[in-house]
């Protein structure tokens, strides 16, 4: 523990969050606005309209899905945009000349991450609170979920902002990949109102996961097994990680 | 002990662009080096690879004995670099730059605080210390990229054009500020295409060119039989045998 560079990588996560803040229209505004858009037509106007889904009120069976796409987009977008914005203007460099371990820019991208997914977490359950849709079933699972899925996306993050060669790459993995598996994953219905077929292509599509265990979290239900929903977990955090801390040793894209 | 150790040192870039070829070069400790050299000779692929802003194809380097590769933690720790580029978060204010970067090195808050309030008049910076970095001319970010290396007070400074864009009195002022940082022990490393420059501060001149070393010795050698540094850099650069040690 005495070899970890303490000051800078609580300097890190300062500057990071300075950065964020920096931009707060952006930042939180933006989202926080979409979530209310999203709870009040989805789940006030239309929910009323929607007969209950697995015995709770449609305005709480989307609530969970919004907050989870908004905790996994703001993680993204944190990351990405770190890295790329460094990469571009090469302020990575100062990262890259500190004595800094792979592990210390690792865990300071991810923390930064995942204080900024965290404020926008809180500001989306006071409005859920307003709409009378919050329940937190699970407080601890709830955390560890909250916590994984920012883990997770602040890693792809990463990924897309050292791969991406502009800012049209860099939004594409959101409106290709992000945006649309989030939508399919169970956001909006229940995948037993689904074919078979599709049904049964939604369970490889990880987002449903995600998805599913933010749902047992609050309001106590789930369509998966916990256990693969652990594992899917694990797995991407797992995997993201070792994948990142290796591209960090190489200097992939990030160093000359 | 030397301050640094170049060994055989290659970097080829993806692409197959070999920037430089078995360079090989030891720099004293307390020593102040001029490293020159056409654009493009291999300089700043040098610094790089000394730094960690880009990677050692072959060979090695060594920073007061200690390898950038295989222990680049506590190298970097000894290396203050000012770059030719301004690689900096250009929102960023003068004092958050120098604040960062001070706790990216380890530096306690009470002695960071005075340390900036130091650089920051040393470098005529106080008055622009509130100021984003994209809005301040070239002269003053270059002097904040001066105060950025020398924030964690380094062993090994590293200044790579320095002094580009920087006005004369500042200029001169810098120089003394590096002869003071140099008879205080520091080791110092200056690329520069001001070759009086280059001849009024350094003990000793390596010039680089096609990415190895083609001249090596103590400025004496450079400036002997009445000739001044730039003479004989242009001699050696447009092929001239160099009669000095190479190695």
């Amino acid at each position: 523990m005495k070899h970890i560079n303490w000051i800078g990588l609580y300097t890190f996560i300062r500057r990071e969050l300075s950065r964020i803040f920096r931009v707060k229209v952006q930042t939180f505004a933006a989202p926080l606005i979409s979530a209310f858009l999203f709870i009040f037509i989805f789940g006030f106007v239309l929910g009323q309209r929607i007969e209950l889904i697995a015995g709770v009120s449609y305005m709480s069976f989307v609530f969970p899905g919004i907050l989870a796409m908004n905790i996994l987009a703001s993680s993204f977008e944190h990351t990405a945009s770190s890295v790329y914005f460094g990469r571009w203007v090469k302020s990575i460099h100062e990262m890259l000349v500190a004595p800094f371990s792979y592990i210390e820019m690792l865990v300071g991208l991810v923390a930064s991450a995942m204080i900024r997914a965290s404020i926008i977490a809180c500001g989306i359950l006071i409005i859920g609170f307003l709409f009378g849709a919050l329940t937190i079933t699970h407080p601890l699972i709830f955390i560890l979920v909250v916590a994984s899925i920012s883990v997770i996306f602040s890693l792809v993050g990463i990924l897309v902002g050292m791969w991406a060669n502009g800012f049209e790459q860099l939004g594409v993995l959101n409106v290709f990949v992000i945006t649309p598996l989030s939508f399919l994953g169970g956001m909006f219905y229940s995948i037993e109102y689904l074919p078979t077929v599709v049904k049964n292509i939604t369970l490889f599509n990880p987002f449903f996961y995600f998805i599913d265990m933010m749902r047992f979290a609050t309001i106590g239900i789930h369509e998966s097994h916990l256990l693969v929903g652990a594992i899917v977990f694990g797995v991407l955090i797992v995997g993201l990680s070792s994948l990142v801390l290796y591209l960090f040793h190489i200097g992939w894209r990030i160093r000359e | 002990m030397n301050a640094v150790d170049i060994v055989d040192f290659k970097k080829e870039y993806r692409g197959g662009t070999v920037a430089v070829n078995g360079l090989s070069l030891s720099i004293k400790q307390g020593e102040f080096f001029g490293l020159l050299g056409p654009n493009g000779a291999g300089k700043s692929t040098t610094i790089h690879c000394i730094t960690g802003i880009a990677s050692i194809t072959s060979g090695s380097i060594q920073v007061y004995g200690i390898d950038v590769v295989a222990d680049y933690r506590e190298a970097r720790k000894k290396i203050g670099l000012s770059p030719q580029d301004f690689n900096v978060d250009i929102f960023s204010k003068v004092w958050q730059i120098l604040d960062y970067n001070a706790g990216y090195f380890g530096v306690p808050k009470e002695k960071r605080a005075t340390r900036i309030e130091e650089l920051l008049e040393r470098f005529d910076l106080t008055s622009h210390r509130n100021k984003a970095f994209q809005h301040l001319s070239g002269g003053l970010k270059r002097r904040v990229m001066l105060a950025r290396a020398l924030v964690h007070d380094p062993d090994l400074i590293i200044l790579d054009e320095p002094t580009a864009g920087v006005d004369v009195e500042m200029r001169h002022d810098l120089w003394r500020y590096l002869r003071e940082l140099n008879e205080l022990g520091k080791t110092v490393i200056l690329t520069s295409h001001y070759l009086d420059e280059v001849e009024l501060l350094c003990d000793r001149i390596g010039i680089i060119n096609n990415g190895k070393i083609v001249a090596l010795g103590d400025k004496g050698e450079f400036i002997k039989e009445g000739d001044r540094l730039e003479q004989t850099y242009m001699k050696i650069t447009k092929g001239e045998k160099w009669s000095g040690s190479t190695a």
